[in-house]
């Protein structure tokens, strides 16, 4: 098996378009979770969420995912030095859930008005999940291996670990990963009428916490083979040395209770990379802030780790749960964690759960290198997904 | 693990669900022999399809299930059953579950808005949410088969079923997992229906779900299972083309380095990817012609008796097994089939530019 590096990173977050602008927020710990702006939210109990402040990147034509994945990705391969030669072979691998779904329900709920609902077309070609790896290949010309992952909220992770298996493998030096989605009237009716989310901003691993608060935006990553990325000379900010992905099989939306399916991904992860438990120092969680996932998760990182044992922090706080994108903005964010020496807060955290037994580095970041850092991201359908990356 | 150390990958269960052929193995060879067509059905688009009727469907899921599953995750849990009986793999064991669709579960979608547009909140439901998500597919049918270990959904236009049996092929031969279930499924929906033609598929679509059960040769001969045929090379890569279009360039390297993975030179016979959609089939044949060069196999596909689905796919998969055994191709429009051999090609080119090909032979 070949070492995967992860050699450039691409973000458009609440936080704006750059990686730059996510690490600032995330540092600060500054929380972009605010009043709703682009859907209708009337007669709802919870109406913010965290949006993207605006987007610089597409022509307004296209979805508005599709105009966040390409800023993201764009970013990663500029900030990789990806010549023409790398992306004709580059695989690309995509997380998707809503695709367009944002511009295709204007289109329907127009036309469930009765009234005449222009943009058919387009609207159609973007429904669909892969409509954005379709979008980026064309408009990048990655000409590699090309496929789309849903695997609800982790899907941004499984993107990272999809890549990291090709390049293990031997099928591709380079590859272009990660995850996408914006904000959807589908999505957030759909926590809204599950009672998952919570009226004011989300706090995560709080005794308060009462559920999650919606997201949107892109992260991206360039992996590649340690010896490609050495011949070229591109700059390595981490590795990507193990993944676990794992399934509950115990029930469609929640999680098992124990959190076998979650302690089973990470340590999965821990055994690819070869690494014992106590090399981790760091574990960006899923942290929904739902009162039933923190207190599962935290169980199973227990389980897994020991109880107090690692810092846990969740990007959620303050980015909100971005869906498709979340696994892939999150390992951003683990990466930045190693390379800047620094753990990213858990926002509005001001009173600790008891039952959650870490410390979960409340609202200010913490300054401290870690070695090995882990990014958890589950799921709909049990779909549990760990990346462990070592600083480089 | 590089490739040298990879492992063989055979297939040891096979779950059909759609109009022309229900059940395991034993129905599918049967079928093939002399394959009938699904019944086309007005759809909702300008053509008929081949939908699977609800009789059909009510027979294979029991009544509390049918209640709780949407009708595509029926579809891949009655398929996905029918594979892991055959396959006799203990419920204990790791196994993985790789699903391809192209277009999830649309029905559910459009059912959960119509309810906020005629009631407003009040009218949303939870329990359709989840199945908006495109997993809810692999969701259901982890619990109903306990598959515990990776578990992906592969959402790719045209090629989704290969692609899956592919990604499943390569996690058996890498050695991550020792069993994966993978194929694909598709459902009929009016509108959907009405969104193809809109984008200029000219195909005929169908609907269903075929699975396989993959595992590692030495795993399976193990412990005694029943192989069915070897997946003997397994590449994806892409073409250039715009989104949903059809691409013009035919040089391609996967057919090539697929054939390499197996050590052959050239295909006996092929399963081909053709569904009535006139460019993308010609795209697809010349791609295909490129590759091979001189070798000119006897090609096939079932797309015109069950119609275009992400099911389909599998479906050439587990035909291309019984091919490879009985050394029979079946006709693409029901007659009697040819006499082949040697190993097959299963090629798949989706508009978009996705593709796939898969080595299928004897075990």
């Amino acid at each position: 098996m070949r070492r995967v590096l992860v050699t450039g990173l691409g973000a458009v977050s609440p936080f704006g378009a750059g990686v730059k602008a996510l690490w600032a927020g995330l540092a600060a710990g500054v929380c972009a979770i605010r009043p709703l702006r682009l859907i209708d939210a009337e007669g709802f109990r919870c109406r913010i969420a965290a949006e993207v402040p605006e987007i610089a990147t597409g022509s307004s034509r296209r979805s508005r995912a599709d105009r966040l994945a390409l800023g993201a990705a764009r970013e990663a391969m500029e900030d990789a030095g990806l010549g023409v030669e790398e992306r004709a072979n580059a695989a690309l691998i995509v997380g998707a859930v809503g695709g367009g779904m944002l511009e295709a329900e204007r289109w329907y709920w127009a036309r469930a008005r009765g009234e005449r609902a222009p943009g058919w077309a387009a609207s159609l070609r973007s429904i669909l999940p892969a409509a954005h790896a379709e979008t980026l290949a064309h408009r990048m010309a990655l000409g590699g291996p090309r496929h789309t992952v849903v695997t609800a909220c982790s899907s941004g992770a499984v993107a990272l670990a999809e890549a990291a298996e090709l390049i293990a493998d031997g099928v591709v030096d380079c590859a272009v990963a990660g995850g996408v989605d914006a904000v959807t009237r589908l999505c957030f009716m759909g926590f809204n009428a599950l009672k998952l989310l919570d009226p004011q901003p989300c706090r995560p691993f709080d005794r308060e916490r009462r559920g999650m608060s919606i997201g949107e935006g892109a992260a991206f990553v360039v992996l590649e083979a340690d010896e490609h990325a050495r011949a070229r000379g591109a700059p390595v900010y981490a590795e990507l040395v193990g993944h676990g992905m794992t399934t509950d099989a115990y029930h469609v939306t929640a999680p098992q209770p124990d959190g076998e399916g979650m302690a089973r991904a990470m340590g999965a992860a821990l055994a690819a990379a070869g690494l014992p438990a106590g090399a981790v120092g760091y574990v960006n969680a899923h942290g929904t802030a739902t009162p039933q996932n923190d207190r599962i998760e935290a169980r199973a990182i227990a389980r897994v780790f020991g109880a107090g044992r690692v810092l846990v922090s969740s990007s959620k706080s303050m980015i909100g749960h971005t869906m498709a994108a979340a696994g892939s903005l999150e390992a951003v964010a683990t990466i930045l964690a190693l390379t800047h020496e620094t753990v990213p807060p858990t926002a509005n955290l001001t009173t600790p759960d008891p039952e959650v037994d870490f410390d979960c580095v409340p609202r200010v970041a913490r300054e401290v290198a870690v070695e090995h850092a882990i990014s958890n991201s589950f799921g709909f359908g049990g779909q549990n997904v760990t990346l462990l990356f070592r600083r480089a | 693990m590089s490739h040298s150390q990879r492992r063989g990958v055979v297939i040891t269960g096979v779950g059909v669900v759609n109009a022309a052929v229900v059940g395991a193995s034993p129905a599918l060879d049967a079928w093939l022999e002399q394959p009938n067509a699904g019944a086309r059905t007005p759809a909702g688009g300008a053509r008929p399809a081949v939908r699977l009727p609800e009789e059909t469907l009510s027979g294979l899921i029991d009544p509390d299930e049918r209640r709780r599953l949407a009708r595509v995750c029926q579809l891949t849990v009655a398929a996905a059953r029918f594979a892991v009986a055959e396959a006799g793999l203990e419920p204990t064991g790791g196994l993985g579950l790789v699903v391809g669709s192209e277009l999830g579960d649309f029905t559910s979608t459009i059912a959960f808005a119509e309810g906020y547009l005629s009631r407003g909140p009040a009218g949303l439901s939870a329990l359709l949410f989840p199945n908006t998500v495109m997993n809810t597919m692999a969701a259901t049918t982890a619990i109903a088969v306990a598959a515990r270990e990776l578990s992906l959904t592969i959402n790719v236009p045209g090629v989704a079923g290969e692609l899956a049996v592919a990604r499943a092929a390569a996690a058996v031969a890498s050695g991550r997992v020792d069993a994966v279930l993978a194929g694909g499924v598709d459902e009929l929906d009016p509108l959907v229906v009405e969104m193809l033609e809109a984008l200029g598929d000219e195909g005929v679509r169908g609907e269903g779900a075929t699975f396989l059960v993959l595992e590692s040769e030495t795993a399976a001969r193990a412990r005694g299972a029943t192989v069915r045929g070897r997946l003997a090379g397994a590449v994806w890569r892409s073409l250039p083309a715009r989104p949903w279009g059809v691409g013009r360039r035919i040089a391609s390297r996967a057919i090539v380095e697929a054939l390499a993975r197996a050590g052959r030179d050239a295909p006996g016979w092929v399963y081909a990817s053709a569904s009535g959609d006139a460019p993308r089939d010609a795209w697809e044949s010349g791609v295909r012609s490129a590759a091979l060069g001189s070798a000119r196999p006897p090609a096939v596909s079932l797309g015109g008796l069950v119609g275009h689905h992400a099911g389909l796919g599998a479906l050439h998969v587990a035909a291309a097994a019984w091919t490879a055994r009985a050394g029979l191709l079946p006709d693409g429009a029901g007659g009697e089939p040819a006499r082949v051999s040697g190993c097959g090609l299963v090629h798949g080119l989706g508009r978009g530019g996705g593709q796939v090909a898969l080595i299928v032979e004897a075990a």
